[in-house]
């Protein structure tokens, strides 16, 4: 989408963002810098999708943190300071994120040359100080990097009291692999698959954001039929995704036939995505101006009744998981988050939803039609449950209205010039499966990309398991992570 | 109770007899080169658009009296988005629908198109496999989650790896191998060392994906996430970004030294 830069100086910044927030509802969507020299703002209306930039420029490395009135930057601010060595006065738990113990302290990848001299001398902080929990009876599990079953690597600390867990911090950063750096690098063709390699779970999200961010700068619309594939596309993978999602709690509380299925219906949200862009996991199909290959009239119809038995099945698993008493008292009340904290510290996707925040961004796109987000307001494991149950359905009804509008044929692909224009920011914003996607990108002189920002959902939700599992069982933890179902790739990047 | 196992045993048995058939037609799978010459630097359009460099046209070669510009394909840094076979005009580089995939040792990943018959020689073990019958697991990612979804798959009813005898177990300390996905990034350096440490002789190290391989698309990022090459011993490699749930199965398997071949995949019904 469009957006038009505003200037904001260093002492209006907080007092205006503040206020915008504050009196306005608006959500911060991104902050962070180009080359260390200035800071951007990103605020996103939740009501009506629009986008507001705020260009700061810096005079030194330190600015007054955002963090203190307005939570949800709490670990943005973080970011900032391990990425370009801008320090939030004020900010109450100053930790590295991102660059570990292996990394030289003074090492700012994102940093420009020229403000190198004044960033503050960085004192090694030696080994990373967890937040001690005192108290007689008080212990700590720790847990991760590697953990015991196949996911991404991971560090929690467990503060725990006899079998409640008082404390939780997570320590993530593992997989940094200076994805963001790397798009600055790459030809922005190229770039595609970067992105896609950020977080592979949300391949055709990460794809899509990537491709209308570079669109947006060429301020070009894509043919109607484009937009309708990749939505498609993005519907399989959030199906898909759920459904593991919903395996993973099923398996969790031993309801092993249930859990079984869904990872077997799972199956065919993988052959629908084989048989749209040839790969299970839908990479290299979207790119900037449309999608590298138009699928056949006999395609679509494999694909439709691929949706139909889907379809069929969702409905008797999903009745059966959501009707079972079993179930209902598993998860009823665990891993709760309350609607004010979850506006907050600005949750997104399905963890914000089942909080009752009404924010999708899918409401606001123009290929989705009517579109209305489910949500929940109990805000635990089962309103998560709930929520995605409802999705999956939603998602499917999707498919069947978009094949129904591509029986009309058109063109999928419009050709994009060679260069990409000079000083010109590019954003979007995408619904991933998790929530709000957002990437933002600036080029130089030359047209050559000098910053790309990536916002995965999970910077924002991280912090809400953190918050969800105080005050529950030790045991209890595995169903809160996999109701919400995080990303630490595409968190680390 | 009684519904949900009349809708188990109506869905029947959902495993598939033939775990290493040919991929779809419509998936991508993974390039190879065919016997047809390559146009060399009158075209290298492959070259250009690799996303990460695995396609090489070296300088035209005498070859008797024809000149016959050889090809590079190095299976381990691709990532099979496909755009090489989709834009190859003389179809020198195609799509390989086998799932079996895997390589007992680096080089063997490069495809070169001036030996495509060179038939893959097994490195014989003096010794008798150890795994022959079964072998325990331990996953190790360090990447973007795909290629762990794809070992996740790999044990879920479909492609079901536990009837050949491979499990996944929750500790290195009592895995027989490292099944390590992605591509290490600097912070996971030190963990990836001390888990291998933590494992009994005899051990194996199996590469799963491109980014394990050699970084894929990371590679050369300050980051040093190359694969894991460098740190580890490799014993398998298995390519693909991510590699198919049957590939993965394969190269386990090859390293149990059980692998069918194509022929006698039957057998393994």
């Amino acid at each position: 989408m469009k957006v038009e830069v505003q200037n904001l100086s260093l002492q209006e910044r907080e007092p205006q963002i503040h206020e915008l927030v504050r009196s306005e509802g608006m959500r911060v969507g991104i902050t962070s810098s180009i080359d260390g020299g200035q800071l951007i703002t990103l605020l996103i209306d939740p009501t009506s999708g629009r986008a507001y930039l705020f260009d700061t420029p810096l005079e030194a490395a330190n600015y007054p943190c955002l963090t203190r009135r307005i939570p949800a930057c709490h670990w943005q601010e973080r970011i900032l300071w391990n990425m370009f060595g801008l320090v939030p006065d004020g900010h109450p738990r100053l930790k590295k994120v991102l660059l570990h113990e292996s990394y030289d302290a003074d090492f700012f990848p994102l940093l420009s040359e020229r403000y190198l001299s004044r960033t503050p001398l960085q004192e090694h902080q030696g080994q990373y100080q967890f937040l001690e929990v005192k108290g007689e009876g008080v212990y700590e599990i720790p847990v991760g990097p590697i953990h015991a079953g196949i996911i991404e690597p991971g560090h929690f600390r467990f503060s725990c009291f006899g079998e409640l867990i008082l404390n939780l911090e997570i320590r993530l950063g593992y997989v940094h692999r200076g994805i963001e750096k790397k798009l600055t690098q790459v030809d922005w063709r190229k770039g595609r698959f970067v992105a896609e390699a950020a977080a592979s779970d949300s391949a055709a999200a990460y794809a899509l954001a990537y491709s209308e961010c570079i669109e947006s700068m060429f301020s070009i619309e894509l043919p109607y039929r484009a937009k309708l594939l990749r939505t498609l596309a993005l519907e399989i993978e959030r199906i898909g995704m759920h459904l593991a999602d919903l395996a993973g709690i099923a398996g969790d509380i031993g309801f092993i036939g249930v859990a079984s299925s869904f990872q077997r219906i799972r199956g065919l949200t993988f052959s629908m995505a084989e048989l749209l862009s040839g790969q299970r996991f839908l990479r290299a199909f979207i790119c900037p101006g449309g999608v590298v290959r138009e699928p056949t009239k006999l395609t679509l119809n494999q694909i439709s009744s691929c949706a139909e038995n889907l379809s069929n099945q969702c409905k008797v698993l999903l009745e059966m998981l959501l009707e079972s008493q079993g179930v209902d008292d598993r998860l009823r009340g665990i891993g709760r988050v309350n609607l004010s904290l979850a506006s907050d510290f600005g949750l997104v996707g399905i963890a914000g939803r089942a909080s009752g925040l009404k924010y999708d961004v899918r409401q606001f796109r123009s290929e989705y039609e009517t579109f209305t987000p489910a949500f929940h307001k109990l805000g635990d494991v089962l309103a998560r449950v709930a929520v995605r149950a409802e999705e999956i359905k939603m998602s499917i009804e999707i498919i069947r209205s978009v094949l129904a509008r591509l029986e009309i044929p058109g063109s999928s692909y419009q050709p994009l010039p060679d260069r990409l224009p000079s000083n010109s920011v590019g954003l979007s914003i995408v619904e991933a499966h998790r929530g709000e996607l957002i990437h933002l990108a600036f080029t130089d002189e030359q047209g050559c990309i000098s910053r790309y920002c990536i916002k995965d959902p999970s910077v924002n939700n991280w912090t809400a398991l953190a918050m969800a599992v105080r005050n529950n069982l030790v045991a209890d933890f595995p169903l809160c992570n996999k109701s919400f179902s995080l990303a630490y790739s595409g968190h680390d990047l | 109770m009684i519904r949900l196992l009349t809708y188990l045993i109506r869905n029947g048995i959902v495993t598939r007899a033939d775990s290493f058939a040919e991929l779809p037609e419509t998936s991508n799978g993974m390039p190879k080169l065919s016997d047809n010459p390559c146009l060399g630097d009158a075209c290298r359009v492959c070259e250009q658009v690799c996303p990460t460099e695995a396609i090489r046209i070296e300088p035209t070669v005498a070859e008797g009296a024809t000149l016959s510009p050889c090809v590079t394909l190095d299976r381990g840094a691709c990532i099979n988005c496909s755009l090489c076979v989709d834009l190859c005009s003389t179809h020198t580089i195609v799509t390989d629908r086998d799932p079996r995939t895997a390589s007992k040792n680096r080089e063997e990943l490069v495809l070169r198109s001036s030996e495509i018959s060179k038939a893959s020689k097994e490195s014989s073990r003096l010794v008798q496999n150890p795994f022959k019958k079964s072998i325990a697991c331990r996953v190790v990612s360090t990447g973007c989650s795909a290629c762990d979804q794809e070992i996740a798959a790999a044990s879920n009813p479909i492609f079901d790896m536990e009837r050949f005898g491979i499990h996944v177990v929750a500790s290195p300390r009592f895995a027989d191998v490292l099944l390590v996905t992605g591509p290490v990034p600097k912070s996971m350096h030190e963990a990836l060392k001390r888990c291998y440490g933590a494992m009994s002789e005899p051990k194996r190290v199996i590469a799963v994906g491109t980014c394990a391989c050699t970084g894929g698309v990371h590679r050369g990022s300050y980051s040093e996430s190359n694969g894991i090459g460098d740190l580890l011993p490799v014993d398998v490699y298995i390519p693909g970004c991510p590699p198919h749930p049957a590939s993965i199965i394969a190269g386990i398997m090859l390293l149990m030294d059980r692998l069918p071949g194509l022929h006698d995949k039957k057998k393994d019904k």
